[in-house]
């Protein structure tokens, strides 16, 4: 079978590609990308000049030659023939990150913050290129099709998504380990390893497929997304499963994020109460922090308990797709107890995973950023510079505002930095960083105070673009795997999983709640 | 989406799973270094 197809569609991405780089570049998209920026420097710019070039021209050379040459059957063939259907999938992708997610994110910022949470809609709902890459992969096979040229190419998608989670190993770091208490790894595996087993009880009780039943189980007990492809091909999950977990874990998130702090504010919880509750009963990393802030606008001591509530959960991620490995092989090959599980580990267990593992392993050496990083951010006061370091009209204002500071914590680390001239240890920074979001020393001892935090906060250049490649990987994978999913399959998936996904959710976010209740006593 | 591919599945265009997970791992390594290298 020769699979390329004579078709002049990769030329014309080329073309529309270089097209996009050409206007950007000679400012033709300027008011547009000012528009899109809604008042701050668009933040893409530097990719428009840049990716749609090299692509481009990648694009027009080989769409140039699936055109006009003359193609036989081989391996060759088989594999340059993704080549155009891979390009047509980056192509919306970048549509999606560049104009289409921002646009979004300017209507909602149009509609103001959301209450207490001090964040916008599109952020609250998880509006981001992740449900848009989605979406339009969703849209285009449902309205438009495939087309016969790119069919090939939409399965390299997964193979985008397995190399984005094994980058994700690079965001993480050891060193966060120390910082969680016993109780965080506790709770959290008790309720992973609860919410992943009563998802695959019910699944079966309910008789829906095992490959949703396994996918469900990951993306209900670990954390969203990340979790829902990595464990994806292990239990051989389908576009459609995949989508429907991750619809269900961003609806229930929701919820979750306006009533816990509503439930938290009735029950008087104190901020690690709430914060344990949250990062254990909400699934989504955003959606834990925006019920955190929600809660405690005036400091960060909840969002930091719920942060490491969260870091706890990815943790605990490879071992959840190794349960899930051996669970599979059991359930579709209908093997007995007897089953070698030594074997089936080496058999069925994702390299992919130990890749991420591998990546984990080496962020935690300082290989990509100092070691004590978290996501790339971390504390360094060794080399602020001099023009960073506060001035003496800034310290006269600080000085002039410290009798409005009532915390102890807060007056120490106030003082420490008032004689230092800047912040003096990560805790120290912590509180800086909580005393700035109370307000209680106005706005422009809030503004010299967040000056302050960001001059000791530094974002690792490596760790950036990790970030970056990750998000494409995302953003490309799933706009392929949106293409996959067509209305028949939604409707033969039916509306099992978003049963067993709330049952599953409210079973844990009420038991993590008596738990935090019972168990949790410190208070800030 | 239907298989109507002879090589590969209808989710993959490896011929198995593990195949792809070395291929992603390959990406992910070379990716990982010229990070390293570049930045």
């Amino acid at each position: 079978m020769v699979y390329t197809k004579k078709s002049p569609a990769l030329f014309i991405i080329g073309v529309i590609m270089l097209a996009i780089w050409y206007a950007a570049g000679n400012g033709m998209l300027d008011g547009y990308m000012e528009h899109l920026a809604a008042g701050k420097k668009y933040k893409y710019g530097a990719e428009l000049m840049s990716i749609p070039m090299y692509f481009g021209l990648l694009s027009v050379v080989i769409g140039a030659w699936q055109w006009f040459g003359n193609h036989t059957e081989g391996a060759w063939d088989y594999y340059s023939s993704t080549v155009a259907g891979a390009m047509f999938i980056l192509l919306i992708a970048m549509l999606v990150r560049w104009f289409i997610a921002p646009e979004v994110a300017v209507i909602s910022m149009s509609m103001g913050k959301v209450g207490d949470t001090g964040k916008y809609i599109h952020k609250l709902l998880g509006l981001n290129y992740v449900v848009m890459g989605i979406v339009a992969g969703i849209v285009i096979v449902n309205v438009f099709k495939v087309p016969e040229w790119a069919k090939n190419g939409v399965r390299v998608s997964r193979l985008g998504l397995k190399t984005g989670v094994i980058l994700l190993g690079t965001l993480y770091s050891a060193a966060e380990l120390k910082n969680l208490g016993g109780l965080s790894i506790v709770m959290i595996g008790f309720f992973v390893l609860g919410s992943v087993g009563m998802v695959l009880w019910m699944g079966a009780r309910r008789n829906i497929p095992n490959s949703m039943g396994g996918v469900l189980s990951a993306g209900m007990g670990v954390c969203g997304v990340s979790a829902t492809v990595a464990s994806a091909p292990v239990v051989q999950a389908k576009s459609v499963e995949i989508a429907y977990t991750i619809g269900t874990i961003l609806l229930w998130g929701v919820g979750c994020m306006f009533l816990f702090p509503i439930i938290g504010n009735l029950l008087g919880m104190s901020y690690v109460q709430f914060g344990a509750w949250a990062g254990t009963g909400i699934l989504n990393s955003a959606q834990v922090a925006g019920a955190a802030l929600a809660y405690q606008p005036d400091g960060i001591e909840t969002l930091k308990v719920a942060e490491i509530f969260n870091i706890t959960r990815v943790l605990i991620l490879p071992i959840i797709v190794l349960w899930l490995a051996v669970w599979y092989v059991k359930r579709e090959e209908n093997v007995t107890e007897t089953v070698n599980v030594g074997q089936v580990i080496f058999a069925k267990f994702p390299v992919f995973v130990l890749g991420f593992i591998l990546l984990f392993a080496l962020s935690t050496t300082g290989m990509f950023a100092p070691a004590n990083h978290y996501k790339g951010k971390y504390f360094d006061n060794s080399n602020v510079k001099a023009s960073k370091m506060m001035t003496d009209e800034q310290i006269a204002v600080l000085s002039a505002n410290a009798h409005l500071v009532q915390r102890e914590d807060r007056k120490v680390a106030l003082a420490r930095l008032i004689d230092g001239r800047k912040i003096a240890t990560i805790d120290d920074d912590a509180t800086i960083r909580g005393l700035a979001n109370s307000k209680v020393m106005g706005k422009e001892s809030g503004k010299i105070l967040k000056k302050a935090h960001k001059a000791v906060r530094h974002t690792a250049k490596k760790i950036k673009a990790f970030r970056n490649w990750i998000t494409w990987l995302f953003a490309f994978g799933l706009v392929g795997l949106g293409m996959q999913i067509t209305i028949s399959s939604m409707k033969q998936a039916g509306g099992q999983p978003a049963v067993i996904g709330g049952v599953v959710g409210l079973t844990k976010a009420v038991l993590s709640l008596v738990v935090v209740l019972l168990v949790v006593s410190e208070t800030i | 989406m239907e298989n109507n591919f002879d090589k590969g599945s209808a989710l993959s265009i490896f011929g198995s799973d593990r195949k792809e997970d070395f291929m992603a791992l390959a990406f992910a390594l070379i990716i990982a270094f010229s990070v390293y290298f570049a930045y």
